[in-house]
């Protein structure tokens, strides 16, 4: 039995009925699969969903490290092809991800569905920023930049709620929101602006605030 | 010059933000200017206008979109804004943040379905230049060169939170009525809406370069390519060329500055005249100057059809000897609707007098065969006559919003007109269009 098939036929199942599956049990019978099978796949129905919404990450970075322009891409550059090449994915799943993505008023109690995305994407976004502090393009800033994956990370969920709110004709304003939302964060992560804030606001007060440069 | 341009205000908050900050900036100006006039310096009205344009345009020039496109429409018409505003503002065209490569090749995979290196053999990652509403990129296919316009997404869609933030803020930093503006916000509003289409950009393209083509010597128009285009992409031929502006300073030979003067003098004379429809935006940025001295016509976003009546009423004005014959001149403003029959002795005598010497002033390059544009006193006297006017407290009390809004494009089309003769030091034949 194919782990793909078992997504596959979970997914129809939630956009046929509306609802997911009430128990392994019966979904696996539609599927004439034994229980003890479903299980070598995926520990739960939720851990099932949780590697849905991997995937979709997974998958779209594939695609984008794979592109020809991929390795003269400036770490601005990777980011938005990954989040251009998200949305356009999108487009395939959309009914589910509005049915069943978690989203923000209701995602403190389904958080862990989450995390196996969350971990494919910060590991990505990890290599895009080691490839960004190279070029000069991200700043160091010692222990700041550490929380950089997770804020992206966040700005991912704000991208898919944005998208799946958006009612522009073809989605346009979701590609300026990502646009001008992402040069706003490497503005930011980029330039040496925010430093040099910090570094007049230690100065007028007459103490510093110990290292928060990591050099 | 903005010191940042890559810093874009994203949100509609640090977009009002930057503009607050602009109002900030004007009122210290301001300060400054009557700091100065209180301890006897010698404070300058010209001094402070020069300032608070660079503080405005560097606000403007960081937001894309509408708020440009207010910026270039009041930079064109003479009568709303000071000097100092007008020539920030002009370089507005060439100020806009670039597009990143992947959101090009988004906006390819979302309206063609296919990349730019699908479609072409070679396509810039940056852009060879900037547009209000987009901008431009190179690309080659079997050796033949084009120039590939793409349009920043979601303009149509936040134009009117962009006109909603800005309007309220350009009233308080330009010192503009509400009256004043609303007929250049409504006209943004539709022409921004119009532009942000390229399918009709490419329509009108298409027909009215047809129609001129060959009909005005040493003018020519770049090919279009339907197959390559659609609402938010437009390709037509690479040419290589100089702007406009950049010609006017570099180019030293008076026949070659005549000769390009002439050629744009004609084409919208024929426009106007013959065709009944134009092109209601001569910037300089919308023609360009090849190494034979052609004249290359750009950007069709804005264009205009005349009515007839509206052009028979309008042309009025040009005939000589109008402006000294009162009832005449009456009753034309009359057919305009610049005059009604509401107004008391007193608003009408301010409203002919202003007229009738506006219009002395703005037909004389018609009265004779040729005029010459170098002529800096004339080119000053209408700027001198707009500032005049604008300053006019009793004129302005005077609800503006008169007449055919017609008169807003043609209005403008002639400043931008005449100020790119200005801009060329050229003389033309001028014959009025009438005779």
């Amino acid at each position: 039995m194919d782990r793909d098939r078992v997504i596959n036929h979970y997914i129809h199942t939630v956009l046929e009925t509306g609802h997911p599956p009430v128990t392994v049990y019966a979904f696996a019978k539609e599927l004439e699969l034994g229980e003890r099978e479903f299980f070598e796949h995926f520990a739960s129905l939720e851990a099932l969903e949780a590697s849905i919404w991997e995937k979709a990450v997974a998958d779209t970075i594939a695609k984008v490290e794979a592109g020809d322009d991929w390795h003269g891409f400036t770490a601005q550059q990777k980011l938005l092809s990954f989040l251009y090449a998200f949305c356009d994915r999108l487009l395939d799943q959309r009914s589910f991800f509005l049915a069943r993505f978690p989203r923000p008023s209701k995602r403190d109690s389904i958080h862990h569905a989450l995390k196996p995305m969350r971990h494919a994407f910060t590991d990505f976004a990890k290599r895009f920023l080691a490839a960004g502090k190279e070029g000069g393009e991200v700043a160091c800033r010692g222990a700041l930049t550490q929380t950089y994956p997770t804020v992206f990370f966040g700005h991912l969920l704000s991208v898919i709620e944005f998208n799946l709110n958006d009612t522009s004709s073809k989605f346009e304003r979701t590609d300026a929101y990502i646009e001008k939302s992402v040069r706003l964060a490497f503005d930011v992560i980029g330039t040496q602006a925010v430093d040099s804030a910090f570094d007049l606001m230690r100065f007028l007060s007459g103490r510093s605030w110990g290292q928060t440069s990591g050099h | 010059m903005p010191a940042d341009q890559d810093s874009i205000p994203s949100t509609r908050a640090s977009r009002m933000a930057a503009l607050a900050g602009a109002g900030a900036r004007v009122g210290v100006n301001y300060l400054r200017h009557y700091g100065r006039r209180a301890v006897g310096g010698a404070a300058d009205r010209t001094t402070l206008d020069e300032a608070n344009a660079s503080t405005v345009y560097d606000t403007f020039s960081r937001l894309k979109g509408g708020p440009l496109k207010i910026a270039q429409m009041l930079s064109i018409d003479r009568n709303l804004l000071p000097a100092a505003f007008r020539t920030q503002f002009a370089q507005a065209q060439y100020s806009a943040p670039p597009l990143s490569y992947p959101l090009v090749v988004r906006t390819f995979r979302r309206e063609f379905g296919k990349e730019p290196l699908d479609l072409f053999d070679t396509f810039t990652q940056s852009a060879a230049h900037g547009a209000s509403i987009g901008q431009v990129h190179r690309a080659t296919k079997d050796g033949h060169s084009y120039a590939v316009k793409v349009q920043y997404p979601g303009v149509a869609d936040s134009l009117n939170s962009d006109l909603a933030v800005v309007k309220p803020v350009a009233l308080q930093m330009l010192g503009l009525r509400d009256a004043d503006i609303e007929p250049y916000f409504q006209e943004v509003r539709t022409r921004l809406l119009e532009e942000t289409d390229y399918t009709l950009e490419l329509k009108r393209s298409i027909a009215l370069s047809a129609a001129t083509a060959g009909r005005i010597p040493g003018l020519r128009f770049p090919r279009y390519y339907p197959e390559l285009s659609n609402r938010r992409v437009l390709t037509m031929d690479w040419i290589d060329g100089r702007p406009l502006d950049r010609f006017a300073n570099e180019e030293t030979d008076p026949e070659r500055r005549n000769a390009v003067a002439q050629a744009i003098w004609d084409f919208y004379h024929f426009q106007i005249h013959e065709l009944k429809q134009f092109h209601a935006d001569p910037h300089p940025g919308n023609f360009l100057v090849d190494a034979q001295g052609d004249v290359i016509v750009l950007d069709f976003g804005c264009t205009k059809q005349i009515d007839p009546q509206f052009h028979r009423d309008y042309f009025r004005f040009l005939e000589p000897g109008i402006a000294d014959d009162p009832i005449a001149f009456e009753a034309g403003l009359r057919a305009l609707g610049i005059l009604t029959d509401a107004d008391t002795a007193q608003q009408r005598k301010f409203l002919m007098d202003s007229a009738m010497q506006g219009t002395r002033l703005l037909s004389r390059p018609f009265h004779g065969d040729t005029f010459d544009f170098s002529d800096e006193t004339y080119m000053a006297s209408i700027f001198e006559l707009g500032d005049e006017q604008r300053k006019n407290t009793d004129l302005r009390s005077i609800n503006p919003a008169r007449g055919s809004t017609d008169a807003i494009y043609l209005n403008r089309a002639y400043f931008g007109l005449y100020s790119l003769m200005g801009l060329l030091k050229a003389t033309l034949r001028t014959r009025s269009p009438l005779s």
